[in-house]
């Protein structure tokens, strides 16, 4: 009962929000200069081949109709026609979209992998401990690094030096698992670089501020083992902020990690939407940034139910 | 009679970033067995130091300088993790000033509990402890988490995991100040009837003059790190020597007559950064002489109690500073 109360009005907040972000892409990629008319016939077209084309697509409608009429087709989960390929964009996105979510969950599980323990140590361990100073190391590494830095030289590296791991070529995971696996590897190391100081710092500064709470001097006080206070009462008391850093950074991968992909030539989402916005095709881009938001927001929904979940306080009214 | 705690020349200090802070300038302190000690002093004086030194539950930045702390003849400061772990969960109990912040939000009382009695307790055994803790719906307090209970609730609960595992030492810092004024006596009284049952030592770190006259056996007043005036409760709260004791009782409410004047301390407590080599309170002193300046005072043994003061007993002292 707690939780619905708890829940119910976050559903409308994401349903005004969703309704927000299809207005604002919509206006946005018109406002770009340029339409699929001068993609497809080049900088001499004719006013008449103009006009076609732009009856063709329902583009000489005005604006206001324009867009209800693709909310309307939304709701009935028509997602348009790509004007490149002439297929429906959903079919499109469909069926790159276990691309992508490999990879999220790919650089996902490193970051936590390699996030959490560090994080952790860097919490609990003083301030001159080895494995703080390294926690420190990677952190300030991960922040500052961008990832088409990162991507960049793992690509010049192992395009020299092959190391097992392979650069580009991408099979998927059915035919070739192997294969699949040396491929997404660097990508989504380079994702997850981010994602390791993010989980590490958001870990440590919750593990510290949690050291220094009321109930861990109790729990020292009737002769806990440092491993069982870390267990029982640290890592639940943190996981909150860690619970919301993590959603959000599996959210923005799940939206498609558009550099990453584009200079691994991943044929995921991101690289989809793209070349979508390349050829000036509204409804790739339109779409994709509608399912993106889409994703995001239900795994924010997700990561509030959690809290709810870790917390007992949440949702009741006290804290 | 044995001591349960024997504190010699203990000397703690925090690291600050603009330096050194002496907690605790040299406390010596026998606790016996069974007794109900005291410790009073505004705050900053250094007694929560000392209560939490008893169990070695200093925060990080405080260190250990000089002297020894034993508690129940193991030297708390210098032994083995384990040893200090074991000391703690068998022997010592704590009761902290605020239950809400004692207790660990995320985690029902039934569980917390389980964890202060032993992996083997089951839900009869907590029942029936919570029950001794004078908690009416054991079961229902068992599955609620901390925000879910009143403030005297969860202090009741915080007691009966201190006294878990019937310890020899009870060490309770303001263990009513967080709470309502109307059930503090009820709570205190619970406190020192877990007390008794089990026959343990018990420290109460308090400012509430009240409280301790009812309750101590013994009281130990804390002024800059030090002990200046320990004693048995009627002879010090009645006739105190010290001067500092002296205008703490006058600043206290709740002894007043009426037509009395509450009298508050001017100046405030200390902050020493080393060793004091006069008598720390002799700038807040209304009756200090020349020699309070420059000299350290020792215990000494004055009308059936120790007292740190060169003036006490001596004829100098007016018996009541005016008002």
């Amino acid at each position: 009962m707690r939780i619905l109360f708890y829940f119910l009005p976050k559903l409308a907040v994401a349903a005004i929000t969703m309704l927000g972000v299809s207005a604002l892409v919509f206006l946005s990629l018109r406002m770009i200069p340029g339409g699929y008319a001068d993609v497809l016939l080049g900088p001499f077209v004719t006013p008449e081949a103009r006009e076609a084309i732009a009856v063709r697509y329902g583009l000489d409608q005005p604006l206001l109709i324009q867009y209800l009429n693709w909310l309307g087709a939304l709701f009935q989960g028509d997602l348009g026609v790509s004007m490149v390929t002439r297929a429906p964009v959903l079919d499109e996105f469909l069926r790159r979209a276990p691309v992508t979510l490999e990879l999220a969950l790919l650089a996902l599980i490193v970051a936590l992998a390699g996030g959490l323990p560090l994080g952790i140590l860097a919490g609990i361990a003083p301030p001159d401990h080895r494995g703080g100073l390294l926690a420190r190391l990677v952190g300030a590494l991960g922040a500052s690094v961008p990832d088409f830095v990162l991507g960049s030289l793992l690509i010049f590296v192992f395009s020299v030096w092959s190391l097992w791991l392979r650069v580009g070529g991408y099979v998927g995971p059915i035919e070739d698992p192997v294969g699949n696996l040396r491929v997404m590897l660097l990508p989504a190391l380079t994702l997850s670089l981010f994602g390791i100081a993010l989980v590490l710092r958001t870990t440590r500064d919750a593990v510290l501020r949690v050291m220094t709470e009321g109930h861990i001097t109790t729990a020292l006080a009737r002769g806990e083992r440092p491993i069982d206070i870390v267990r029982l009462h640290v890592l639940r008391n943190a996981a909150i902020p860690v619970v919301t850093v993590v959603t959000t950074y599996f959210g923005f991968l799940l939206g498609g990690a558009v550099v990453v992909e584009v200079l691994f030539s991943i044929p995921g989402i991101g690289f989809f939407i793209f070349s979508g916005l390349e050829n000036r095709d509204y409804a790739i881009v339109q779409a994709g940034v509608l399912i993106a938001a889409a994703v995001f927001i239900t795994i924010n929904m997700l990561a509030d139910l959690a809290y709810a979940l870790i917390d007992p306080r949440v949702g009741s009214g006290r804290h | 009679m044995s001591h349960i705690v024997t504190c010699e020349n203990l000397v703690v200090t925090y690291r600050a970033s603009n330096g050194p802070v002496r907690a605790l300038d040299g406390v010596d302190l026998t606790i016996s067995e069974g007794e109900t000690l005291a410790i009073v002093g505004e705050s900053g004086s250094g007694k929560s130091t000392l209560g939490m030194a008893m169990g070695r539950l200093l925060p990080a930045e405080a260190e250990r300088e000089d002297g020894r702390m034993d508690v129940a003849g193991q030297p708390v400061f210098d032994i083995a993790a384990n040893d200090l772990r074991e000391l703690r969960r068998d022997l010592l109990g704590f009761v902290f000033q605020n239950p809400m912040v004692a207790l660990d939000p995320t985690m029902r009382i039934g569980r917390q509990m389980q964890r202060a009695m032993g992996r083997r307790a089951g839900s009869e055994e907590i029942h029936a402890l919570l029950e001794r803790a004078e908690l009416d719906d054991p079961a229902r307090v068992a599955k609620s988490f901390p925000h879910q209970l009143s403030g005297g609730m969860a202090q009741r609960v915080v007691i009966a995991m201190a006294s878990a595992r019937t310890p020899r030492l009870l060490i309770a810092d303001e263990p009513t100040a967080s709470l309502d004024a109307s059930i503090r006596d009820k709570v205190m009284g619970t406190l020192c009837r877990l007390r008794a049952e089990s026959g343990a030592s018990l420290v109460i770190l308090s400012h509430d003059v009240h409280m301790i006259a009812r309750h101590a056996d013994r009281v130990a007043v804390m002024y800059g790190g030090r002990i200046v005036e320990q004693g048995p409760t009627g002879r010090v709260l009645d006739a105190p020597v010290h001067p500092y004791t002296r205008a703490l009782l006058k600043a206290a409410a709740g002894h007043e007559k009426p037509g009395d004047w509450l009298t508050p301390i001017p100046g405030t407590p200390p902050l020493l950064s080393a060793r004091c080599a006069a008598c720390s309170f002799e700038p807040r002193c209304t009756v200090s002489e020349e020699n309070c300046h420059t000299t350290r005072p020792e215990p000494r043994e004055v009308e059936g109690r120790e007292v740190l003061c060169l003036l006490a007993g001596t004829q100098t002292e007016p018996k009541e500073a005016a008002r």
